[in-house]
């Protein structure tokens, strides 16, 4: 594996990852991330959208004309979302979680991420580095949202993927269910990242 | 080439539009049975939960397939009233109302039309009837088990988008919805069911009176008063039925 593929593939995952240091994708992350089941589904879903949305406009980059540039990224980020929500609605096993997900499948359109990688990347690269590119990233929204969700689903159900994990004399506490505690936890994130990584820190 | 051209992005743009309209139709046509299939087993899986046949989640361990199929085995009637009490017609045993359909006797029940609502009655006597209404972000729906007497044996509620923690207890909350269980609706009465802020009334050792009173959800006033008025619309609509029921025990 060449530097350059290592590079695009690893540093969206922690030194350049879209949440803790490009902040982006902030909404979604406070909203989805109760359950872990639903971190989960939703990370994979986002790592679809943002892959195939990348890979696709990658391939027509140079035919799009530049004034309706915007445009053509919506429609086609807006058909994987689709994709996504009918998929995870056709099976048995995923139906409940996309009902748990309810509107936030479809607000993948909005997540700041995509658009941000396809702008930034995908439109100024080949194909197969901008698949790996929006892969990455949708992998480093993931994690974030996953380690957000096992705090949050641990402290405010005493759960983890819906099995009892505390003692039934655990009171769930409410606050960590309700997005604001999201956002603490980010913060927490974003503190314990930036004391690892200095360059991170604002003079 | 010149790709900033107006015909050139008309095209294109036409070009990009119809393709992603395609691709997407073909998705969804080829998919919405299986969709269907879901939904449907899921609205069984409710009902059953509410007549008390399991849980919910043990429902969705067994599978979709075996649940409808435990739900043929349990139901023996299922036939749609209107609001005088009169039976309309009678339903197959495999039609259950999606949330959509819902929606539509909802509206007909709000404004007064003729709104043809379903009665479903288990083989053991149960009743279980549905209810619509709106909660604060998003439609709620659910369906309440009567036994022979009228009293409540159970409820399951379920909704469209209502505060994960808060109004989502409506059916995440197993202890929401047992409070409903033996609580006897006053049927005919101008409020037949009540989801009290503040507390329903309660006996001395604290556990709540058989009434048709209960607890609202703390943190959820929205969501409790809308499902409030869900209640009380839709048993009101089933309320000449209801009482016209020979087994109906006279108070």
């Amino acid at each position: 594996m060449n530097a350059k593929i290592k590079e695009t593939l690893f540093n969206p995952i922690f030194k350049g990852n879209p949440i803790t240091v490009l902040v982006l994708g902030i909404c979604s992350s406070l909203a989805v991330t109760v359950t872990l089941k639903g971190a989960l589904v939703m990370a994979l879903s986002v790592m679809f959208v943002t892959g195939l949305s990348s890979v696709v406009l990658s391939i027509l980059r140079n035919t799009i004309p530049s004034r309706v540039r915007i445009i053509v990224q919506l429609v086609v980020v807006a058909m994987m979302v689709i994709l996504v929500d009918q998929i995870l609605k056709s099976f048995e096993a995923t139906y409940p979680i996309d009902k748990q997900l309810s509107v936030y499948i479809s607000l993948i359109i909005t997540n700041c991420i995509v658009m941000g990688r396809i702008e930034a990347f995908a439109l100024g690269n080949k194909p197969f580095p901008s698949f790996l590119d929006g892969i990455a990233n949708g992998a480093g929204y993931g994690l974030v949202l996953i380690v957000v969700a096992f705090f949050r689903e641990l402290l405010g159900s005493g759960t983890l993927f819906g099995l009892q994990v505390l003692p039934s004399c655990y009171v769930t506490n409410n606050l960590v269910i309700l997005p604001p505690f999201a956002l603490i936890l980010l913060g927490c994130i974003v503190w314990v990242q930036r004391s690892i990584q200095k360059d991170l820190q604002e003079k | 080439m010149n790709t900033n051209n107006n015909f050139y992005t008309v095209i294109y743009t036409t070009i990009v539009v119809v393709v992603v309209a395609a691709v997407l139709a073909f998705v969804s046509q080829s998919l919405k049975e299986r969709q269907e299939a879901n939904e449907k087993a899921d609205t069984i899986s409710q009902m059953l939960t509410a007549a008390q046949f399991g849980s919910k989640a043990s429902f969705q361990k067994i599978g979709n397939s075996a649940t409808i199929a435990k739900y043929l085995e349990e139901i023996s009637e299922a036939y749609t009233v209107n609001v005088a009490g009169e039976k309309v017609a009678e339903l197959p045993l495999d039609k259950v109302y999606s949330p959509k359909e819902l929606k539509a006797q909802n509206r007909l029940i709000k404004n007064g039309g003729d709104a043809q609502i379903p009665v479903f009655v288990f083989k053991n006597g149960t009743t279980v009837l549905p209810i619509y209404g709106a909660g604060l972000w998003g439609p709620i729906w659910g369906y309440i088990a009567f036994g022979t007497d009228n009293s409540i044996i159970g409820a399951y509620f379920d909704h469209e988008s209502e505060t994960a923690g808060l109004g989502s207890r409506i059916k995440d909350d197993p202890e929401f919805q047992a409070q409903f269980k033996a609580q006897q609706p006053a049927f005919g009465e101008s409020e037949i069911f009540a989801i009290v802020k503040g507390g329903a009334p309660k006996d001395a050792s604290g556990a709540d009176i058989v009434d048709n009173k209960i607890d609202a959800i703390t943190g959820a006033t929205m969501t409790s008063k809308g499902l409030d008025e869900a209640i009380n619309a839709w048993l009101g609509a089933y309320s000449a039925h209801m009482k016209a029921q020979p087994n109906t025990v006279e108070e």
